[in-house]
């Protein structure tokens, strides 16, 4: 099994590195879920039942507190074993507090996850390698985010930054972030991620101060993009938006994908990405 | 239907020495001991057969089909040795619910497997053209069980939305350009969706449906382990199980699992053709007695389909099928109870495992139907039906 993922990883790595991306990934494939690692390094967290992940065939085991929240006893690095420069993945603090099954207030538990687990794998992300910390947010593009829960949410990426060796996104994706696109622009990270299979590249308004982050395949359909509309898509995201940085990924996890298919759209985003450097040039 | 009917609801592992078959290898001893002890303590007439079939070696390709009625024999034996009130074979002649469909319809091509949950993976189709049925798939499945079974038997098979849900869709909506505007892109995504799923229903699913009821089945579970996948398609689903059923002289039933059910409601009151929903629970519960609400958080949705304007039986999963816990007799009485209390009426309500034991080894998923057949027992004494 080990030489199975190793391998696994080692194609991923060369297809990024043919693809000349700019940040590698491991795609988590040890992960069994977006939680599971840090769920199983917790002992007030067990995973429990089957829950759908949001829109697709696929499904997570529902995180379940146990008691409080105690510190984890060692933390998952995703990614460390790859080239550098490296991308770490997380759940956003919001996901993960709305994910776990719990009676409490899912406000506090989000600041408790942040400060015990989230915290903790980022620091140690970074303190590995990784340059990014890539959090990934579902739940608000896909049931939103109550208007209640800002304070604590940018609280939540506060603690989270602090002292953060490495560039720290927030990736919204499967639903239209354009409602919520004032306030994420707020947010203290390094850059937003857009859904641009579910958002509307007209709606992320102009003269942004945080990187922009285009989602701009689908990464959950088999057609693939083509290299000309994908660069232009973000063309035309960069005349709109004009981000202080713009980074090209696909819209959301390769996961529902046949690897052949997610590698050649991998090969999409970088060729378009690649173009439209050669024109800023 | 008979009080607290007891049934399964899909599929049942495959035996090591029918995959073995399948992949052109000798079965290994312990597949030839399997099939040898199976065989015996579920009293499969002939099975010395079967062992000696293995025994010579890799079975050759021409008596594959040979396997298959093996296997479906087996297992049709081991619900009815378990107690079931209804049988089928466990989907043991098919190569998986979703693979088996696509593979005998027009229009899919296969892409390659997806992962499905922890290190589970299934292998995903394309719809690249017009969808149709090349010819009915399940009628040699049926006419095989039907010919062996002793019990009465229920026909689950895959539904219009589940397929398509499961598909990429390369043919309906083609399109890639996601610089269009947003409304236009959406606007083409449903019509595309509700071609494709209407498309599977009335020329996938109905066809299927009518060759089987002419010969001779009964009670056919179109099975929609998708059906929630996209909430704001409800309606869709709804569509597509009335279309592929209405007219036709059959009881439907339906099946779903692994979903928040509150999402069902109130879209399922349209769905007037279905007799029966057959819905996984356990996943949710405590393993604690009772019958009270608080002792069953898993079933407190129940309600919903109690209060159904055509008021449909249901059938309740009482058996968390990702797990090897044997619930014990007591534990399935009680979540039982809570339903019959909640019904008020135990001609409404059947009792199933949460899901196909699929994942489960042929002794636990034994252990856990023989203990679901015992705990239905004992909820009968308490009922006194």
């Amino acid at each position: 099994m080990d030489r199975a993922f190793a391998q696994d990883l080692s194609d991923l790595v060369e297809l990024q590195r043919r693809a000349r991306l700019d940040y590698y990934w491991d795609g988590l494939l040890r992960w069994q879920d977006l939680f599971r690692p840090l769920v199983d390094a917790n002992p007030s967290l067990q995973a429990g039942g089957l829950a759908r992940w949001f829109d697709n065939n696929a499904f997570y085991r529902t995180p379940q507190l146990v008691g409080r929240l105690e510190p984890s006893d060692g933390l998952p690095l995703p990614g460390q074993e790859l080239p550098r420069p490296w991308v770490a993945t997380l759940p956003s603090p919001y996901l993960f507090s709305r994910a776990i099954e719990t009676d409490g207030d899912p406000n506090q538990l989000m600041e408790e996850v942040t400060e015990l687990l989230l915290a903790p794998a980022a620091r140690s992300a970074a303190a590995a390698g990784a340059a990014v910390v890539h959090l990934q947010e579902p739940w608000i593009g896909f049931h939103g985010i109550e208007p209640e829960d800002w304070p604590s949410f940018e609280a939540a990426l506060r603690t989270l930054a602090n002292g953060l060796e490495a560039r720290l996104v927030l990736h919204v994706a499967y639903g239209d972030a354009a409602p919520y696109l004032d306030r994420l622009r707020r947010l203290p990270v390094d850059a937003i991620g857009v859904d641009l299979v579910e958002t509307d590249y007209r709606s992320l308004g102009g003269e942004w101060t945080l990187g922009l982050v285009a989602g701009c395949v689908d990464a959950r359909r088999s057609l693939v993009e083509s290299v000309d509309e994908t660069a232009e898509l973000l063309r035309q995201v960069a005349e709109v938006a004009r981000p202080p940085a713009l980074f090209a990924v696909p819209n959301s996890e390769l996961a529902f994908l046949p690897a052949p298919i997610a590698a050649r759209k991998v090969t999409v985003v970088a060729e378009a990405a690649g173009r439209l450097r050669e024109e800023v040039a | 239907m008979r009080a607290l009917l007891t049934h399964e609801v899909g599929s049942l592992a495959k035996p090591g020495w029918r995959v073995r078959a399948y992949q052109e290898v000798a079965a290994t001893e312990a597949d030839v001991d399997e099939a040898r002890r199976w065989g015996r303590r579920l009293d499969v007439p002939g099975h010395e057969e079967l062992v000696e079939l293995l025994q010579r070696g890799p079975v050759p390709r021409e008596r594959r089909d040979e396997i298959r009625r093996w296997s479906s024999l087996y297992a049709v034996r081991l619900l009815e040795s378990a107690g079931l009130d209804v049988v089928y074979d466990g989907e043991q002649q098919r190569s998986e619910m979703y693979d088996w469909a696509v593979s005998h319809t027009e229009g899919f091509e296969r892409r390659g497997s997806v992962r499905s949950f922890d290190n589970k993976y299934y292998s995903k189709a394309a719809v690249v053209g017009p969808v149709s049925l090349r010819r009915p798939f399940h009628d040699d499945e049926f006419a095989y069980v039907r010919s062996v079974a002793k019990t009465d038997l229920k026909v689950p098979i895959t539904g219009a939305y589940t397929i398509a849900d499961w598909s990429f869709d390369e043919w309906y909506d083609r399109t890639t350009d996601l610089s269009r505007p947003l409304w236009e892109r959406r606007a083409d995504r449903r019509r595309a969706r509700r071609d494709l799923v209407l498309g599977v229903a009335r020329q996938v699913i109905r066809p299927n449906l009518e060759s089987l009821i002419g010969l001779g089945a009964r009670w056919i579970q179109i099975d929609e382990p998708g059906a929630s996948t996209e909430p704001d398609e409800l309606d869709l689903v709804c569509e597509s199980f009335n279309a592929s059923v209405e007219g036709l002289q059959a009881t439907f039933s339906t099946h779903l699992c692994f979903s928040d059910y509150h999402l069902f409601f109130p879209a399922i009151e349209k769905m007037n053709g279905c007799r029966q929903f057959c819905v996984g629970f356990a996943n949710y519960d405590s393993r604690e007695l009772g019958t009270h609400a608080e002792q069953r958080p898993g079933y407190a949705v129940i309600a919903k389909f109690r209060d159904l304007p055509y008021r449909p039986i249901l059938g309740v999963g009482v058996l968390d099928i990702h797990s090897d816990f044997i619930e014990p007799p007591e534990l399935v009485r009680d979540r039982v109870l809570y339903a019959v209390d909640v019904f008020d009426d135990p001609a409404r309500i059947h009792v199933t495992p949460d899901c196909g034991l699929r994942t489960r080894s042929w002794e636990v998923a034994y252990q856990k139907l023989r203990n679901m057949v015992a705990g239905v027992e004992m909820a009968r004494r308490a009922i006194g039906v």
